[in-house]
């Protein structure tokens, strides 16, 4: 113990474990407002329908039901809402898009009242042609989801999308750099292949949950948000309610990945308390939360021109993402995918182009690493495949490709900041000091992400006359360990033992505005902000202390329990004393964080990079075609370790979280209905399907934007895992895949095709 | 999601529960474990206006050895209680370990045996492995007993000869020969396994008479004849290459068809694989590994 007190708690594992494992830990579903009522959705049953009533009368008469909320009662508010497009109605008016958008909403005196007055609600459709194809939804004559394409600037994140009014095609982002065409057309060889990738579930423990209370002139939320503020934002604009009258508070989130980013269910719940006037609870079923949101499915066509000597020349990515029934964040996500597409690469001539498209699915959203996985997947694929067909060995082929650090992944971004051949060489190292270490069933697969990180946030610290400090920030703690972040760098950067630290649950009426707490940002920018608001009290505190006691402020020192200065140490209550006559009162420290932070060099983007290297070996049932990944090496250049237990978790569940969209996961589309959206049907990694050796390699390199040197990490760990079972079957037994997720099925035929095709 | 509402009754005898059943016929479902009923009443794919509990039933409990060396299962033996009881370890330790594999231990815990064969989800382990060792269940009524044999209580897919009026009370696993071994494998990469075979072989000749059963292919468990007379009497070595021989013959015209598990034409090739697997399992051979 005395250790971790003198790293100011640096080796503390968690301060929320022990109240998670207790049951202690107050998460987002455990929120009881007194006088609250329950809420249940009604949800479509047709993929694509307009809406020709809906009879609520009889669910209103059943005693314990007090409102139903239908399109019907948004006439007199701003009805729609987005965050690229306003194109999502708070409840559907009209139309629905979607199995599994909102009809009604019930608010009743219990969860089982409201659930049976579902029943009694009548709705009236006359269905509509639908498309649940990214692909048949570009062609001519689909039908059209959305007619008018409400475009907004600069509102959650920067820039606009540039959808395409007629067609389905709500983002279509283009990129070019040299001369593509021209060094295609003088290339030694060009590979063009293609490669999919599935919807998949965020499957966050605990389901979307809000409790919303609105009154005449305010709204109260409690909300498993990950961005409260932009759900403060948004509820501003649907109600016309001053920002300042919005309160959003962020318990402890049982997991999010990105699905409860942005904003998904709080317009809903805050619209069903005002027609309630009550405050209402709504908590959604892992089904329910299945059908408010995924990742966004890709098809990705990649054609790439190398050299004899194996030097990547040019490369043009492809990308059509199935963006569901509403934008949401899908464009940003689009955006991102055709830029990870890249890779940390050399590539003098570059065309980017990546399509998000409408669909009668369930929306698309930010899953970790936006757009990543689906690129990754891709790109080291098919680096593999080039290797193989030159004859070359896929480690050397990328060693020869690969940026320097300091090298462009493209000419407008940040040059890569870390150093990625070591990386690499340094996983393979590991790898092969595992025992039972196989080069034969092995994979590799690299990544270079851009994280959309805005630098925006800030903190408020609060040194109290007892020399405890109160951290206030909005960041969410979702699991992730934030908090316990937060708590060292403050206990760091004031000298004061890591057990005095509290942060609080976020609440936007006391916590300063951030961003929101995804893209692997709050330990970098709240850290910093922190770190800033730190600085600020100690300032003040050695300014106090100069002038009460004599001396210059950089005479005296902050250190456990008070400041110490050339006659010793004086407690902060005696400063405060000393200052205020009474022995009470705060230093308040205010920490800012915008792109002019860092004389500017926050303004290029990316902040950092987020960079990924997988090494992993396979077994193979080839009687069944099962494929277990058995030992994996996952290795991020995160700058410094903040926490390690934290950094490790971090790295640990973004692999296994992509061991699901590699071997099991897709939500399957029949006949415009979602077949497998259960738990029963649709099958995330179990303990037991883990890899058997796991390994994380944090590198340290130190010189990352955040505190200490920090980078953001959390994200990386996802992308290479499928294409590093991808390479090792192709490796092992010359099977190529190129759609996930790799079931035991696909395995099975893939090997029957290698062994006609008297591969390996 | 919630079930709908439902009056709940808690007969605490066999005669209190069959009255039960009686007076409200198919407005009413038995409840044991629930962990069938329950997710699909919550789905609201059915609904029940009494649901009637059935696990203070003495009568439904235990597990006892019979005199011809089987056993005779409670049906609300939990899988769990099924894995671990020392008499069927002794008697019957291919089911032992059938029943400590199946889904998750949340399952095994609450699950019955009872439940899973009434439920008849076709996509489960329990009856491929109890047809093959010639299982027969007891269904009571208020008008009496009737006993027949599990192939003939299957009818498929969700559906048995059970009445709204009966309960399924035992399942009589009668006593093998002096040498006979069992085996039961399956494979799937979801929740619920796409294929499963058992295996059971008697001495006769200079080997075995087999029987073996096919699960989750279709509504209900297919027994593979093709393959039980290739090997009939075989020494062990013989009857495996019999089987290796005869596998896609055999398997070519199960009835199943394409699902979320894998196409017809997989499932049929993982019977084969499987088939391999259980008959290896219960010589005790090592099984292959690739």
């Amino acid at each position: 113990m005395d250790s971790a007190k003198h790293l100011h708690g640096r080796t503390e594992i968690r301060a929320d474990y022990l109240d998670k494992v207790t049951g202690e830990a107050k998460f987002a579903s455990d929120i009881v407002v007194p006088g609250m009522l329950h809420g249940r959705i009604l949800r479509s049953t047709l993929p694509h329908a307009r809406i020709l009533a809906i009879d609520t009368s009889a669910a209103l008469a059943m005693p314990g039901v007090v409102a139903v909320l239908t399109g019907a009662d948004l006439a007199g508010i701003n009805a729609h809402w987005g965050l690229y497009l306003r194109d999502r109605p708070v409840i559907a008016i009209d139309r629905v898009r979607y199995v599994g958008e909102p009809v009604a909403a019930v608010a009743a005196v219990d969860e089982f009242t409201a659930e049976e007055a579902l029943d009694a609600i009548q709705v009236d459709y006359e269905s509509l042609p639908f498309v649940t194809d990214a692909e048949e939804a570009m062609a001519p004559g689909a039908p059209i989801l959305h007619e008018d394409m409400n475009k907004l600037k600069d509102f959650y994140f920067k820039g606009e999308t540039k959808a395409v009014p007629g067609t389905n095609i709500f983002q279509h982002y283009q990129y070019e750099n040299g001369d593509v065409d021209k060094a295609f057309a003088g290339a030694h060889r060009v590979f063009e292949d293609s490669f999919t990738f599935p919807m998949v579930f965020h499957y966050a423990m605990e389901p979307h949950v809000v409790v919303a209370d609105f009154r005449e002139d305010s709204i109260a939320l409690w909300s498993c948000a990950q961005s409260p503020t932009a759900v403060q934002k948004v509820l501003s604009q649907l109600f016309e309610i001053p920002l300042a009258k919005i309160r959003v508070v962020t318990p402890f989130v049982g997991g999010g990945f990105g699905g409860k980013a942005s904003v998904k269910i709080d317009p809903l719940v805050a619209a069903l308390s005002r027609k309630a006037a009550r405050p209402v609870r709504v908590c959604l079923s892992i089904t329910e939360s299945m059908l408010t949101c995924r990742r966004l499915s890709a098809h990705v066509n990649l054609k790439t021109a190398v050299s004899e000597q194996g030097e990547l020349l040019a490369k043009s990515v492809r990308v059509v993402m199935n963006g569901g029934a509403y934008a949401d964040t899908g464009p940003a996500v689009a955006i991102k995918s055709a830029i990870r597409a890249i890779g940390p690469y050399r590539i003098p001539n570059l065309r980017l182009e990546s399509m998000a498209v409408y669909t009668n699915t369930v929306p698309g959203a930010a899953f970790r690493s936006i757009g990543g996985p689906q690129a990754v997947w891709a790109t080291e694929s098919q680096m593999d495949m080039i290797a193989e067909a030159l004859h070359i060995d896929p480690v050397a082929f990328r060693l020869a490709n690969m940026l320097d650090k300091g090298g462009l992944v493209r000419p407008d971004l940040r040059p890569l900041d870390v150093d990625m051949p070591e990386m690499l060489k340094s996983a393979l190292r590991l790898m092969d000091a595992e025992a039972g270490s196989n080069a034969r069933a092995r994979g590799v697969a690299v990544a270079a992400t851009d994280p959309g990180v805005l630098p925006v946030g800030g903190a408020i610290v609060r040194l109290k006359a007892d020399a405890s400090v109160l951290v206030l920030a909005n960041t969410v703690e979702i699991g992730q360990g934030t908090h316990g972040v937060l708590r060292s760098v403050a206990a760091r950067a004031l000298s004061q033992p890591i057990e005095r630290i509290s942060v609080p649950a976020p609440d936007t009426d006391v916590s300063p505005y951030d961003w929101g707490t995804g893209a692997s940002r709050s330990s970098v920018v709240i850290g910093l902000a922190v770190e800033e608001a730190c600085a600020d009290i100690a300032r003040q505190v050695r300014e106090l202390a100069a002038d009460l006691y004599g001396g210059e402020p950089e005479a005296f020192l902050l250190a456990d329990g008070g400041v110490v200065g050339p006659n010793g140490m004086v407690s902060i209550r005696e400063l405060l004393h000393a200052l205020n006559g009474v022995d009470s009162g705060e230093f308040i420290g205010i920490g800012r964080i915008t792109p002019r932070s860092k004389q500017g060099a926050f303004a290029r983007a990316p902040l950092f990079w987020e960079t990924a290297v997988g090494v992993g070996e396979i077994e193979v049932d080839v009687d069944t075609g099962e494929v277990r990944l058995e030992r994996y090496v996952s290795a991020a250049d995160v700058g410094h370790v903040l926490n390690r237990k934290a950094a490790e978790g971090q790295d640990e569940g973004a692999a296994v979280q992509g061991l699901g969209h590699s071997l099991y996961e897709e939500l399957v589309y029949e006949d415009g209905q979602p077949i497998n959206a259960s738990m029963i049907d649709y099958h995330v990694p179990a303990m037991d399907e883990a890899p058997h050796q796991f390994v994380t390699l944090l590198v340290e390199s130190g010189d990352g934007p955040g505190p200490e040197g920090a980078r953001g990490m959390g994200e990386g760990g996802i992308l290479p895992v499928a294409p590093v079972i991808a390479n090792a079957l192709a490796r092992r037994y010359g099977a190529r895949i190129r759609d996930l997720p790799m079931t035991p099925e696909k395995v099975w035929r893939a090997l029957n095709d290698a062994k006609k095709k008297g591969g390996k | 999601m919630l079930p709908a509402r439902f009056e709940l009754h808690r007969p605490d005898s066999l005669a209190t529960a069959l009255a039960l059943l009686d007076e409200y016929g198919e407005d009413a479902s038995p409840y044991a474990g629930g962990t069938e009923l329950l997710i699909a009443m919550k789905a609201r794919v059915v609904r029940f206006a009494h649901i009637i509990d059935i696990k203070r039933i003495a009568e439904l409990r235990g597990i006892v050895a019979r005199d011809d060396g089987g056993l005779s299962i409670g049906a609300l033996c939990s899988h769990h209680e099924l894995a671990n009881d020392p008499i069927v370890r002794k008697h019957a330790p291919a089911y032992a370990r059938l029943s400590a594999n199946i889904a998750n231990i949340r399952v095994r815990v609450a699950g019955t045996l009872g439940g899973n064969l009434c439920f008849a989800e076709p996509h489960a382990d329990p009856p491929a492995l109890l047809c093959a060792l010639g299982a027969e269940v007891c269904l009571a009524g208020s008008r009496g007993m009737r006993k027949l044999p599990l192939q003939d209580f299957i009818l498929g897919e969700l559906s048995t000869v059970r009445t709204d009026q009966e309960l399924l009370v035992r399942i009589e696993v009668p006593g093998q020969p002096e040498g006979a071994r069992a085996a039961y494998r399956a494979f799937g990469h979801l929740e619920r396994p796409a294929a499963g075979v058992a295996a059971v072989a008697k001495p006769e000749g200079k080997g075995y008479a087999w029987r073996f059963f096919a699960g989750s292919m279709c509504g209900r468990p297919t027994a593979l004849t093709l393959l039980e007379d290739a090997m009939a009497g075989q020494p062990p070595a013989e009857a495996l290459e019999s089987l290796e021989r005869t596998a896609q013959a055999a398997v070519e015209h199960i009835e199943t068809y394409d699902d979320l598990r894998g196409s017809a034409d997989y499932k049929r090739h993982l019977v084969t694989v499987l088939a391999l697997r259980s008959a290896r399992a219960a010589l005790g051979l090592e099984e292959r590994v690739a």
